[in-house]
């Protein structure tokens, strides 16, 4: 009887950890071969001929059309930089300098993919198309509420995750591994 | 104690799990971006992704500010071509496999300009192209692929939405097969 009751909580223990680790490592990369920067996560090797094992999984799980490796890079942010994950309800100022790249892109998502700005608003902020400071930082706002500035209109409720490409990073050597510094995501008001 | 080593031996046999389905994941895989691309058109036709809508489902995770084409070609049939002239603005090209791996990427920086011209070589192809026993049209790119099936994908990135529909009529204007 005991014996059994080890050999049940083995495997129990086994399949917690064996599918709760696959499933966390491919969800956003955070774990394993990913890119980190700030609150913002990419696979730098998913634009390569043969990518490792776990970038080649998440690649085979979301079935997407990623950039080749001198096309680009997408980081993808579902938390501010308290680790506080993106909420639909507060207001969001993306802040900073974006690395060298012939354009970028900024778009907020729902958890399936799913784009979420107003349906007859801009769908996505981009570079040719945002005002900058004068020393060429960033001051961008993402809510369902009014802001100044580059504002991206959300709608709807619930989590959501902020995708920033980066379109042909000239001033890497090759690869966009080197990315040192990426914009803030900083939580201001949120509705009750 | 004994309770203890019994799960540890879980935690180890947890680990195995893990690398079991990270590894055979690729192969069960159903929804494969081969077979998206595959079910969007026919081979050596390029087919103009449809915009994605606001809120509507986008399962190959297009970015909305640009427009993308698609061509498979298979290079068992001959060398495959990828020709046409595109708009002034930023664009790039990726070859991938049929594991949805990117063979090969460049964009219109790459001193390029407007002017697509790409041939797709397989190993031997190459082979046969170094002898000169294959004629090819001046100033085209030759990229060598190891697979033989594989598709092309065009992104252009129009620099207003204005300018959406003439991005649209290149992207379709571009010609894609095999060199026989």
């Amino acid at each position: 009887m005991r014996f059994l009751v080890h050999l049940v909580l083995m495997i129990a223990v086994a399949l917690v950890v064996g599918f709760g680790l696959s499933y966390y490592s491919l969800t956003d990369g955070r774990l394993l071969g990913a890119l980190r920067v700030g609150p913002w996560a990419a696979w730098p090797a998913i634009g390569s001929a043969s990518p490792d094992p776990y970038t080649r999984a998440y690649l085979a799980r979301t079935g997407a059309l990623q950039l080749g490796l001198s096309e680009g890079l997408a980081f993808i942010a579902s938390s501010d930089g308290d680790g506080q994950p993106l909420d639909r309800s507060c207001r969001y100022r993306i802040e900073g300098t974006t690395p060298v790249a012939s354009f970028w892109t900024l778009e907020a998502v729902a958890a399936d993919g799913g784009n979420i700005a107003r349906p007859d608003g801009p769908q996505e902020l981009q570079s040719r198309h945002v005002a900058r400071a004068n020393d060429g930082s960033l001051l961008l706002y993402v809510s369902r509420t009014l802001a100044p500035d580059n504002w991206l209109e959300i709608t709807g409720q619930g989590a959501f995750r902020l995708i920033l490409t980066l379109y042909d990073p000239t001033n890497l050597s090759g690869s966009a591994a080197a990315v040192q510094t990426l914009p803030a995501i900083v939580k201001e008001a949120c509705a009750a | 104690m004994r309770t203890l080593l019994w799960l540890a031996a879980g935690v180890i046999l947890g680990l195995i799990v893990h690398l079991v389905v990270i590894l055979s994941l690729p192969a069960f895989a159903t929804e494969t971006v081969w077979s998206r691309v595959a079910a969007a058109g026919p081979e050596d036709t390029v087919v103009v992704l449809p915009a994605i809508a606001p809120g509507a489902p986008n399962p190959l995770q297009l970015d909305p500010a640009l427009s993308y084409a698609v061509c498979r070609v298979n290079l068992a049939h001959g060398p495959g071509v990828v020709s046409g002239t595109l708009p002034d603005t930023f664009w790039s090209l990726a070859i991938f496999n049929r594991a949805g791996s990117v063979v090969y990427s460049t964009t219109n920086r790459d001193g390029i300009g407007q002017n697509l011209n790409l041939g797709i070589f397989n190993a031997d192809q190459t082979h046969l192209l170094a002898e000169q026993q294959i004629e090819i049209a001046d100033g085209l790119l030759i990229v060598e692929s190891p697979d033989d099936d594989v598709f092309v994908v065009v992104r252009l990135a129009a620099p207003h939405d204005v300018e959406r529909p003439r991005a649209v009529a290149a992207l379709a204007g571009i010609v894609c097969g095999n060199i026989k």
